[in-house]
């Protein structure tokens, strides 16, 4: 047992991050290398959305403020004050983290769907601030980042495989958070706010100050995302960062694949991502819009025939078949 | 004996109902009060005023010695007194233990400890066989069960029970008001709103009548049934030649 994981676990655990590991190396397809990126970076994107909206159900529609504050953050102290990103990254969380003080006060105090719209307001005003405030950061156009050439100091590499590995690493530390709130009291207190803030507070659950704190992680982790997105493609603007669609994804791929639960949004953003890059490809050329509405359609299928999430399949699948197995010693 | 709670001037309205008016009562440490009144009485709604889920208008609630109103709930059940709800409301999600374990965790953030601390409060409602079910799947009398485990596991000086025995059929009530009875002489004092009236007279030595959000009587379960305003407004005339069988 290594804390509290099976041995059976730790082996399937140790497979699957040698294949994560020794993908790039045998994939060299660049447009696949892009789309494991995509899948990592919204993967990990999805594990710090789910950590509030997943485990205590509060339904944030507006990650993007954090995405967004992040990859400004960075690129700010790059541009202006020559700082690495891999430090301008956790000076980014940290602004998300305050960011997300003000606005959980604001928004808190509503609950449901009303917390959602609220939340989605509050990116879209960031979104608008940093379009129209231009002395401050570059305004509409936007700005790209100065290519270094292989400088993995400033986070700037040659090859395509290094943002790969960066994105893994990323989705391993929200995993790994994830796991250790889970099994805490936190985790505990999460899901009881999430099924019953009343009858939480009830027992003793501090519900504004645990979700104070949840929020504050979860920006945390979604201002990583941000700062490495824009360094994986050389440009940013107002409408690449603080765009509804990465609050939408975050919480869609969690939907998807099953909230509050660990794995969840992994399993969510590899089919979601997937099947949109694939569709994208087939059908993109011939007729346009066509794969979107392909892909609506798969959402709504999942939706409807399995609306706790893809990963209660798994789970009922992986019981069957240890059921079917001989009862071991 | 000292005052585990005392209820001054209670008084709450919504709108223009006066839910509550200028309610006073108090309980001594170690004693088991009951609540009675019709639907409407301002039982639950007192409940609500003492656990800091409502703000009264007026009035005070002074607990072991210490003013809470205007406290949070998290703060009032941190400081010992702990409630449960008139309809049960389990994380559905969660099985029995976690449940459990989750009120444990007010006094202790140790996972390991919490559990076992869980597992005893289970224990001690009965319900150790269901500890792996989740809450949703429990009838109602074990949703009533593990609410009562679950406030047990926050560790209270003062247990509010709200309607615990609404909806039990006749042996369900016998188990549950042994179990009452249990928890008092653990040392609990237990403040209790209940419509069954077999239940409150062998489990509560004083009751408190509340009728239109006013106390019109108060007094040993005797004296009450015997009380020409109860009867009235509460009990229907013909308790009023119930002899009182179990005086404990």
């Amino acid at each position: 047992m290594i804390l509290g994981l099976r041995t059976r676990n730790v082996a399937w655990l140790g497979v699957a991050v040698v294949i994560l590991l020794a993908l790039p190396l045998v994939v060299r397809n660049s447009f696949a290398i892009n789309i494991f990126i995509r899948i990592l970076l919204f993967a990990f994107i999805g594990v710090a959305w789910n950590l509030m909206g997943g485990y205590a159900k509060q339904l944030s529609l507006g990650h993007a403020a954090y995405f967004g504050l992040g990859a400004y953050t960075s690129t700010l102290l790059q541009i202006d004050f020559g700082i690495s990103p891999w430090i301008g990254m956790f000076a980014g969380g940290v602004v998300a983290m305050l960011a997300s003080l003000p606005i959980g006060a604001l928004c808190f105090r509503l609950r449901g769907p009303y917390f959602a719209i609220a939340t989605i307001a509050t990116a879209q005003v960031l979104m608008l601030i940093f379009l129209k405030f231009r002395d401050f950061a570059w305004g509409a156009e936007g700005t790209t980042i100065p290519n270094l050439g292989n400088a993995p100091l400033m986070m700037q590499f040659d090859a395509k495989a290094a943002y790969y590995y960066i994105a893994l690493g990323l989705l391993a530390l929200g995993l790994a958070i994830t796991y250790l709130i889970e099994r805490s009291w936190m985790g505990y207190y999460l899901v009881a706010i999430g099924e019953d803030e009343d009858a939480a507070e009830a027992i003793g659950v501090n519900a504004p100050r645990v979700k104070r704190d949840i929020y504050m992680i979860s920006s945390f982790l979604t201002a990583l995302a941000g700062t490495f997105y824009v360094q994986f493609i050389y440009f940013i603007d107002p409408n690449i960062a603080f765009n509804f669609s990465v609050s939408i994804e975050a919480a869609l791929v969690s939907i998807v694949g099953g909230i509050g639960t660990l794995w969840g949004p992994v399993i969510g953003t590899v089919l979601l991502e997937t099947t949109s890059a694939l569709l994208q490809r087939w059908l993109g050329s011939s007729f346009v819009g066509v794969q979107l509405t392909v892909y609506s359609l798969i959402l709504m299928a999942v939706i409807l025939w399995r609306p706790t999430g893809l990963i209660g399949v798994l789970t009922d699948a992986c019981a069957r078949i240890t059921r079917r197995a001989p009862a071991r010693v | 004996m000292a005052e585990a709670l005392v209820i001054r001037n209670l008084s709450k309205r919504f709108g223009g109902l006066r839910a509550v008016q200028d309610v006073s009562f108090s309980v001594n440490e170690n004693e088991t009060v009951a609540l009675i009144g019709p639907n409407g009485a301002g039982k639950t709604t007192s409940f609500n005023l003492i656990t800091g889920f409502h703000r009264p208008d007026e009035g005070s609630v002074v607990a072991f010695g210490r003013e809470i109103v205007g406290l949070r709930p998290h703060d009032i059940c941190a400081y010992g007194l702990a409630r449960t709800f008139q309809v049960a409301r389990p994380f559905g999600r969660m099985t029995v233990l976690d449940n459990v374990m989750t009120g444990a965790f007010l006094r202790d953030k140790n996972p390991d400890t919490a559990r076992e601390k869980a597992r005893e409060a289970i224990e001690f409602v009965g319900l150790s066989a269901r500890e792996k079910t989740p809450a949703r799947d429990l009838t109602t009398i074990d949703q009533r069960r593990l609410e009562m485990a679950r406030a047990l596991a926050t560790q209270p000086r003062l247990l509010l029970l709200d309607e615990v025995m609404a909806g039990l059929n006749p042996s369900e009530i016998d188990q549950a008001v042994a179990l009452v009875g249990k928890l008092s002489t653990r040392g609990l004092t237990i403040v209790i709103v209940e419509h069954v009236m077999r239940a409150i007279m062998s489990v509560a030595r004083h009751i408190v009548v509340l009728d239109h959000g006013q106390k019109i009587a108060e007094g040993s379960p005797k004296e009450v049934v015997a009380n020409e305003d109860v009867i009235r407004a509460y009990l229907g005339s013909s308790y009023a030649h119930v002899p009182v069988l179990d005086e404990t």
